[in-house]
């Protein structure tokens, strides 16, 4: 059969470098094809997810940041401060981690939507005009953010002037000065050219960008034991790739952006300078309780739980 | 099947269907035909509305409101009095200063059709009794109007934007080049138009007139310095600026010049919800029947068809030229616009063409095509607007549409033409 | 795009070079050509009988208003916006969704109000060019075959809205169900088909020809800006 797969990014990015070596697992271990939809070309996020729901799609690939307007449990992942910054731990916590293994596939469930996978896509990094070192130095600032209430409360809570605004929009607006930073994955800011605008990179420590697989679950329960296998063991090898492909990406980014534009500065803040705004977490946190769905204490205590058990 | 789909389509078109419903049909033969059945119609429904969802796409019916606002009030006849005080006494300076008046409105305006009435309306008699043929005038107005769609606001440009994810300030400055390049070549060809036809020069405004139209177009010009100032000093979105450029225009037609009534104003605010909405249903549609475009994988099909990939970057922009050319003597230059530009964008991304240029020539080629016959929609706007026969409207085209075609060569050639402005303001 | 004009009047008229005479004639029509051509409401008559007749006017009105409210809505929006960030220096992080749910609102809100009047671009050059019996065929058809897609596609913006309320999407920002935003869908297209068989149906029991039921072909003004 011809399965059709769709991400929210471009071929050449992470997404993508994920979906093809998926491709390329299934189509070498059965008769299977998979036809690959990059960003924008079955329309915005939420469109493909509505499409594998119903059933055009048999795979996306959707951030749970998206998912969250779906499933507001999967808007933890936009707590500040919870993932592990140390590649190990979080890499270990993906593999183990039981919120993974078994409350999201159960809330993904009540959706239609088979849970293949997680896996971060990269350290979020805040880009802008200015130099960033302190909550203060963040004062008026007009960081762009998603459309996601938990993001907003975030760069609030940090000091800023959440801005939510199209992508679209984000490069001209930096250009001109609407907004003066914006965040996300080294490799995003490279591919997008977000350096050219913005002069300062700064490492707060305060996420790592998640995203995950999922699969129609009638149409994954449709197949045969040996299809499914063949599926979960490309989604397996894909994860190990895409670790592998991540050693080392984000040093790469940063050091292409230093050859474009080496008056770029890139600053990774030191514990201390962290500190004030790890405070900020706990307030985000609340929020999350608030507005994150019925199970939402349940899923960040038992993410705390695998988190511990990561670090150890 | 995509040759089927397509011919029906333009049957449907030429029969005098309402245009979403060749658009309509389009998507659910190409859904039933992909999915096997009537199923999977919700996407379809999904993709009509997410089509009309991105939040550039605000700035349209912002722009028209603006726009609607100043024809109704006095902002639009005070630019067009104050270019006719300095243009108006030189040979063929009427035909000038309508050219130059639609470029001055064209800083409002986002469409060609709401310049040819706004511009058109009030200088055809002028340029009737002061001696221009009909047939020159008529051509005069519909294609001078092409300038208003490059100069910003465009609304061609925004849905292109929108459509290729393309930053629409960068399409905005892109588009002043060309926009004045067109304006300078009109104004000669106006020139010898007038020496050969004799056509008698009008007095020249006197000085103390000329002060006078200024102080009275102060005002409307704060238009301009909204959008430009606005969106390059870092004040405005583009979506922004079109709201700004709404309160502004209420402000000085209700309150500094009284012109328009809070019920005139509601009268305007319903007619551009409804010229919204019968342009966004096609952009929905268009959504619709461009999804169905990218599932089945059709500009791989077509494309290959026709080689493009080993055409390199000209050949590339000349058969997007030409493509969306053709599109545009036939059908409406959005729903060109929203079927053609997925269709190029695979190829445009693999030449490694800049897309805020490719955006500037699109935009140019569909406001051409729309006054080039058969079937530009300028064509029937002045049909309708100025009641006279078709043939007569469309006799004096050609000169003009040799001009504008010349400029969009100049503009594959000369990318600068273009870009110059767009790279200045990024470097700076 | 084409509204539908008389293709007599004057024949093709050039003037001579090296004169300033000009055909009176055009001049005059020139010069009378500046219209207002508003929508009046109240002269508004449903192609519905009795009480049904009412219940269509009211929901006439209703359109004119979401369309006129729609649009005033969001530029009071944007506008809010820009001045909360520079102001108190506060973006208001819904105002996007709030104007993705007008921009809705407005569109099929608007189809059947432009189906009421006749105002969907379409192009008419060919059939303009028919004889009356000719045209008046098409027009039927053009009408039903309309109706029924439009109805069609009605009944599948139902099952759409459905299907998103019983997945329980939320919008982002505002938090509110999702497919609030999505009724006028199917609302709208109802309404459009039902306006496009009721044109039909008048051209079936009325000697003219009708663009729909409130608009005779040829004889309304043909509108300044039905597209950009
Ligand atoms: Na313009
Ligand atoms: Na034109």
């Amino acid at each position: 059969d011809t399965w059709r797969y769709a991400f929210e990014e471009a071929l050449d990015e992470v997404q993508g470098v994920y979906a093809q070596k998926f491709k390329e697992e299934v189509e070498a271990n059965s008769d299977h094809e998979v036809q690959l939809f990059p960003f924008g070309t079955l329309g915005e996020s939420d469109n493909i997810m509505e499409q594998a729901q119903s059933g055009i799609l048999q795979f996306v690939n959707q951030s749970p940041g998206f998912t969250g307007a779906l499933i507001p449990e999967a808007q933890v992942f936009f707590v500040p401060y919870l993932l592990p910054e140390d590649q190990d731990q979080l890499v270990s916590f993906f593999r183990n981690s039981e919120t993974i293994t078994d409350i999201f596939p159960e809330l993904y469930a009540q959706q239609g939507l088979e849970l293949l996978k997680m896996y971060p896509e990269g350290e979020v990094m805040l880009t802008t005009k200015a130099p960033v070192e302190t909550p203060e130095d963040l004062s008026n600032v007009k960081v762009r953010v998603m459309t996601n209430p938990l993001l907003v409360e975030s760069y609030r809570a940090f000091g800023a002037t959440p801005t939510p605004l199209a992508w679209g929009e984000v490069y001209g607006g930096l250009q001109t000065g609407i907004i003066d930073g914006q965040e996300n994955p080294a490799f995003f800011i490279e591919s997008t050219r977000m350096y050219e605008v913005t002069d300062h990179i700064t490492r707060l420590g305060h996420n790592n960008f998640t995203t995950a697989l999922m699969a129609n679950q009638e149409f994954f329960e449709g197949l045969d034991e040996a299809d499914q296998q063949v599926i979960q063991a490309a989604a397996d090898a894909a994860f190990d790739h895409i670790i592998e492909y991540q050693q080392g990406l984000t040093e790469t980014a940063l050091e292409t952006i230093m050859e474009a534009k080496p008056d770029m500065t890139v600053t990774t803040l030191t514990e201390e300078q962290r500190a004030p705004f790890r405070e900020t977490a706990a307030d985000v946190e609340a929020t999350f309780l608030e507005i994150g769905g019925p199970r939402a204490q349940e899923v960040l205590d038992q993410m705390k739980a695998d988190l511990e058990a990561a670090a150890s | 099947m995509t040759a089927a789909i397509l011919g029906t389509m333009i049957v449907l078109l030429l029969l005098g269907f309402p245009m979403m419903v060749p658009l309509i049909i389009g998507s659910m033969v190409g859904f039933v035909g992909l999915f096997g059945g009537l199923g999977q119609l919700e996407t379809l429904v999904q993709q009509v509305v997410a089509g009309i969802q991105p939040s550039s796409l605000i700035a349209v019916p912002m722009f028209i409101f603006a726009a609607e606002i100043m024809t109704r009030g006095q902002s639009a006849e005070r630019l067009i009095n104050l270019v006719m005080a300095f243009l108006g006494h030189i040979k063929g300076g009427l035909a000038i200063s309508t050219a130059g008046a639609c470029t001055m409105f064209g800083a409002v305006s986002g469409s060609t059709q709401a310049t040819v009435v706004a511009v058109g309306g009030p200088l055809r008699p002028r340029l009737l009794k002061a001696g221009y043929s009909d047939r020159f005038t008529l051509a005069l107005i519909i294609n001078a109007s092409d300038i208003a769609f490059l100069i910003p606001p465009s609304i061609g440009m925004i849905i292109y934007g929108v459509v290729s994810g393309t930053s629409i300030s960068e399409l905005f400055l892109a588009g002043i080049g060309p926009g004045l390049l067109i304006l300078l070549l009109f104004s000669i060809y106006s020139y010898i138009y007038a020496v050969r036809h004799n056509v008698p020069t009008e007095p020249a405004a006197t000085w103390p007139e000329r002060f006078r139209a200024m102080r009275r177009a102060i005002w409307p010009l704060g238009f301009p310095a909204i959008i430009i100032g606005g969106i390059y000093g870092g004040i405005f979105s583009p979506t922004e600026a079109a709201a700004a450029c709404v309160l502004y225009a209420m402000l000085l037609e209700m309150v500094i010049f009284r012109e328009v009534t809070p019920r005139q104003l509601y009268a305007t605010a319903k007619s551009t919800g409804l010229i919204t909405a019968v342009v966004f249903i096609l952009v929905g549609a268009g959504a619709a029947f461009s999804y169905v475009i990218s599932f089945a994988q059709i500009p791989q099909e077509i494309l290959g068809g026709i080689g493009i990939d080993a055409m390199g970057p000209y050949g590339v922009l000349f058969t997007i030229s030409i493509a969306f050319f053709i599109g545009c003597m036939f059908v409406d230059p959005i729903v060109v616009i929203l079927i053609l530009v997925p269709i190029f964008a695979p190829v445009v991304q693999a030449t490694g063409l800049d897309p805020v240029l490719v955006g500037t020539i699109v935009t140019l080629q569909v406001a051409i095509g729309s006054a080039t016959p058969p079937f530009g929609c300028d064509i029937f706007t002045a049909i309708a607007v100025f009641r006279r026969p078709y043939w007569e409207v469309i006799r004096g085209t050609p000169p003009f549409i040799i001009i504008l075609l010349s400029v969009s060569v100049a503009l594959i050639f000369f990318p600068q033409i273009a870009l110059f402005l767009r790279d200045l303001a990024i470097s700076g | 795009m084409t509204r539908d004009v008389d293709p007599g009047g004057p024949g093709p008229h050039d003037a001579p070079p090296n004169t300033t005479t000009v055909d009176a004639e055009i001049l005059a029509a020139a010069e009378a050509t500046q219209d207002q051509d508003d929508i009046d409401d109240g002269l508004y008559e449903s192609g519905l009988p009795g009480p049904l007749g009412l219940i269509d006017k009211v929901i006439a009105r209703m359109e004119a208003f979401a369309l006129a409210f729609g649009v005033l809505a969001m530029a009071a929006m944007t506008v809010a916006n820009v001045v909360g960030r520079f102001v108190f220096g506060q973006s208001l992080y819904f105002a996007e969704e709030v104007n993705q749910g007008l921009i809705v609102l407005i569109t099929f809100a608007g189809i059947s109000y432009a189906a009421r009047h006749g105002r969907h671009i379409r192009m008419s050059a060919i059939t303009d060019a028919l004889p009356f019996r000719a045209r008046k065929a098409m027009m039927v058809m053009i009408s039903t075959v309309t109706a029924v897609l439009l109805l069609a596609l009605s009944w599948y913006a139902l099952s759409y809205v459905m299907t998103t309320a019983g997945r329980g999407r939320v919008l982002p920002a505002l938090s509110i169900p999702q497919w609030w935003v999505l009724v006028w869908v199917p609302a709208g297209l109802f309404l459009t088909g039902l306006q496009y068989a009721l044109t039909a149906l008048k051209n079936l029991t009325d000697p003219e020809i009708w663009l729909s039921t409130a608009t005779r072909d040829g004889y309304d003004l043909p509108h300044k800006d039905s597209a950009p």
